[in-house]
């Protein structure tokens, strides 16, 4: 027996435990529709609440004029001239059966048009997220073990990283990499040399709170009994360092993912609209500029979305990596 | 889709600049780059793709019969034309219409049309297609705004033969030609507009020198060349098809990321160029600047004076003599732009000056609030009358005003202040800010208005502006109720006499400037930066967007 710690207890009632994972499941599925309805009625209020007609906004880029008749057509053409609790109530029949409406400014369904943005984003937040540990995971394995002064330094490096707005980075970077250098370009072209400043905008300030996290806790596993008792086996240091504490750090971190893919998310909107990157934070912002409703909603429907599969995946991960038995209790 | 900016962006010689010294970390650096060895060279070579860096928002259709704004204009400048165009003097000269003729009443006007002219879908520019095209902007399904509303004095139009088109006018309307130079009013293929709205606004069918290829929403739109073209506009540099193989139309709002795509040479010309940008530019031999500015309105504040306190026209005179302008302008706009004293723009001809009336004067204003009855000051400094504040509430659109113009407004509030007016400034969305005018809830604002010749001081400055449509809508955001400026609009509007027209406008402009109804600021700007590679860009005079007709790649 080399790992008598991960090896998982034999189930006793296997009829008993699917029920609680049926149970368990149906619970998750409540919850996660409960959301939905609660961010699609929000964000809808939000964006309605503001003083201002929408039809204006529809209509109205800077400097152009509009007509009384123009005006009329287009309320009449989105429902404009319904009472909002109506309007609110269509949106959420739509919503239910699927269909997150029709733009008012893009001349286009949100569904697709969301769909095709959605692909930039979850590239750009995906890699970002792998490149964030990577860098985080090489600074605490670093660092760690090393003395004093290596933490002290990789613990710096992690707190000015988790301080740098994106903003910030991302202008300071494009000024370095493109204008400076010349060997990146500042905008999104159709090769992945484009994702590289975007990627680091977001990933380095991430890596920052991954690290302090994992380093964290790569110190408390070091020192605990399991390690002890792992050298007391005769495993090698790196054996230690890589099969045990690692894998022991790596847990508060992977939980922290869920979180930090909403943050990406979020960090997109800015990255995008600096970088001129297609994706759901840019189509946002400008919706959210414009005033277009069912664009705000359908993009932030989506985004719950994909963060309620990050927060289910980021669950199976830590179940997977956590070396401690597991209990059905409090699931 | 190859992209010839993966070549392009090989590291240029910055060594010597690195060498110069780290400590210079602006990005004023690019000057040190040298000319292309091939500079002198000045025939021009077909071929090549140009990529265009716009700052406006992407438009939501690219046909701009549909609603009608300014990004609409810039992109659709390159795949449609118009009926006439203006040379620099801000004459109408042929494009589409060969010629043209009016009656004695000014209620008829004959075009007639170029010969061999046809859509890049194959259907010849007919008489059948121009009626087409007013029918399609007078639709109310339409959504058209800007051509909306500069048709509004044509009643039907009739086809005289295959190439001659009469437009009846239900009024004569002196500002007919240069309303149909703009290019919301372009020509598209009669054909191409019976397509679903959706379809025509993916791709419109014109005639211009180059077609819409595709548009990839949030990243770009590429037109290539039309082969088959024939009609360029009388002040062109050359016959035949363009130069430039394809146009890849990209948008990148931010204006640090632009300014440095361009240094990178990833893109060849940006828009919406920044003061600070453009001062930085300057510096630069691979760089050129392109001060552009818009025909119609100048960038001006309108004085609300439809309620108190600028009802009183005293109040708008200290609140005018009050703002330190010029200082403003110079510091916050370096050079870039200078201080306006006319309600029109300076490339429109008929424009009136009057700059003794608008100098920053603190101490006559103190005299002119002292006489109009504000003498007390509150707590904070502010004058107070009958125990109310002299307070202006100021909606900004920050959609529309560019950083530097908001921080101009915040100059005017520091030195009215010192006079005792309280100004509200309130940074808006482009929705909230309609409704603070539709609720007439400013006293001052600032609003762009782009068209092309004089006519536009019928719209901001004729009563009829004032009521609001049904929409809240309205263009007459400083309320001049004057019956004797509306007499001098309505008959300038309607009058054939170049020379009578000139005067009836100049005479308006004089009452409006009179009057104190606006502080007027600068042109309303408009500034491209462009790669001296590219050669032979410039913009078309009727509203300032540019046309890579007789543009190419020197590199």
């Amino acid at each position: 027996m080399a790992e008598p710690l991960t090896q998982r207890p034999t189930p006793i009632r296997p009829r008993a435990r699917t029920r609680d994972r049926l149970g368990a499941v149906l619970r998750r599925l409540a919850g996660a529709v409960f959301v939905l309805w609660a961010v699609a009625t929000l964000t809808f209020f939000a964006v309605r609440l503001i003083p201002g007609d929408p039809a204006q906004a529809i209509l109205g880029g800077p400097g152009s004029q509009t007509s009384p008749e123009a005006l009329a057509a287009v309320r009449a053409e989105y429902g404009l001239d319904q009472p909002i609790w109506v309007q609110y109530l269509q949106q959420l029949g739509r919503l239910a059966t699927g269909d997150l409406g029709r733009s008012y400014g893009l001349n286009q369904d949100v569904g697709p048009l969301v769909l095709a943005q959605l692909g930039g984003t979850l590239v750009l937040a995906v890699t970002s997220l792998a490149v964030a540990w990577v860098l985080a995971l090489t600074l605490a394995t670093w660092s760690t073990g090393r003395g004093r002064l290596a933490r002290r330094i990789g613990s710096g490096l992690e707190i000015v990283a988790a301080a740098l707005p994106h903003f910030w980075l991302a202008t300071v970077l494009i000024v370095l990499f493109s204008v400076w250098l010349g060997v990146l370009p500042p905008i999104s072209t159709s090769d992945a040399r484009g994702l590289v400043l975007p990627v680091l905008t977001l990933a380095v300030p991430l890596a920052g709170f991954l690290g302090q996290v994992m380093r964290e806790s790569l110190l408390t596993a070091l020192e605990s009994p399991f390690v002890l008792s792992a050298r007391a086996r005769g495993e090698s240091e790196r054996g230690v360092f890589w099969r045990h504490a690692l894998r022991h750090a790596a847990l508060p971190a992977i939980s922290l993912s869920g979180w930090a893919f909403g943050s990406l998310i979020s960090g997109a909107v800015v990255v995008e609209t600096i970088f001129a990157r297609p994706g759901l934070g840019r189509t946002l912002l400008t919706a959210v500029t414009v005033r277009d409703v069912p664009v705000v909603v359908g993009v932030v429907m989506v985004v719950a979305v994909a963060y309620i599969l990050m927060t289910i995946a980021t669950d199976v991960a830590s179940r997977i990596a956590d070396p401690r038995p597991r209990t059905e209790a409090g699931r | 889709m190859p992209r010839p900016g993966i070549v392009r962006s090989t590291p240029r010689p910055l060594t010597l600049a690195l060498a110069a010294g780290v400590t210079a970390l602006g990005l004023a650096l690019t000057g040190c780059t040298t000319a292309s060895p091939d500079a002198g060279d000045d025939t021009p070579k077909s071929g090549g793709t140009l990529t265009y860096a716009s700052g406006d928002a992407e438009p939501t259709c690219l046909d701009p019969h549909v609603g009608g704004n300014f990004p609409q204009a810039l992109v659709s400048s390159q795949y449609l034309e118009s009926l006439v165009s203006l040379d620099d003097e801000g004459t109408v000269i042929p494009w589409l219409a060969d010629s043209w003729t009016v009656s004695d009443d000014g209620l008829a006007w004959e075009f007639t049309l170029r010969d061999g002219v046809t859509f890049t879908d194959g259907t010849p520019l007919d008489a059948a297609a121009v009626q087409a095209n007013v029918a399609h902007l007078q639709d109310p399904e339409t959504g058209s705004s800007t051509g909306y509303l500069a048709l509004a004095k044509v009643a039907g139009t009739e086809a005289v033969s295959d190439s001659v088109v009469r437009f009846t006018l239900s009024e004569p309307d002196s500002a007919l030609l240069e309303s149909l130079s703009q290019p919301w009013l372009a020509i598209q293929s009669a054909t191409a507009l019976e397509r679903t709205q959706d379809e025509n606004c993916a791709a419109p069918v014109g005639t211009g020198p180059f077609k819409v290829d595709s548009w990839v929403k949030q990243n770009a739109i590429t037109m290539v060349r039309n082969d088959d073209y024939t009609s360029p506009p009388g002040d062109a540099g050359h016959a035949g098809p363009a130069y430039l193989d394809e146009i890849v139309w990209r948008f990148i709002p931010d204006s640090a990321s632009r300014y440095a795509a361009l240094q990178a040479g990833e893109v060849d010309m940006i828009d919406n160029v920044q003061p600070d940008t453009i001062a930085q530019a300057e510096s630069s031999d691979t760089i050129v600047h392109l001060d552009a500015p818009r025909p119609g309105a100048s960038n001006r504040i309108e004085l609300n004076s439809g309620k108190a306190p600028f009802d009183d026209i005293a109040v708008r005179e200290a609140f005018i003599r009050s703002a330190n302008i010029v200082d403003g302008v110079e510091s916050l706009f370096q050079g870039t732009a200078d201080r306006s004293t006319s309600a029109l723009s300076s490339v429109e001809p008929l424009g009136v000056s009057e700059p003794d009336l608008f100098d920053y004067d603190p101490d006559a204003a103190d005299a002119l609030l002292d006489g109009a009855g504000w003498t007390q000051r509150d707590s904070d400094g502010y004058r107070v009358k009958d125990g109310v504040r002299l307070s202006v509430v100021f909606p900004v659109s920050t959609n529309q005003s560019i950083p530097a113009e908001q921080s101009l407004y915040e100059q005017i509030q520091a030195t009215a202040k010192e006079t005792g007016f309280e100004v509200k400034l309130a940074k808006l969305d482009l929705s909230s800010w309609y409704a603070e005018l539709g609720a007439n809830a400013y006293d001052a604002v600032s609003a762009p208005y782009t068209k092309v010749g004089p006519d536009v001081l019928r719209i901001l400055f004729h009563s009829d502006g004032i009521t609001p449509a049904p929409s809240g809508y309205f263009a007459n955001h400083a309320q001049v109720n004057d019956p004797e400026i509306d007499a001098l609009l309505t008959e300038a509007g309607q009058i054939s006499d170049p020379e009578r027209r000139a005067a009836l406008y100049a005479d308006a402009q004089e009452r409006v400037l009179d009057g104190f109804y606006i502080l007027p600021l600068m042109d309303q700007q408009n500034h491209f930066l462009y790669a001296t590679s590219l050669e032979g860009a410039r913009v078309l005079p009727a509203v300032s967007t540019p046309t890579f007709y007789d543009a190419w790649l020197n590199r």
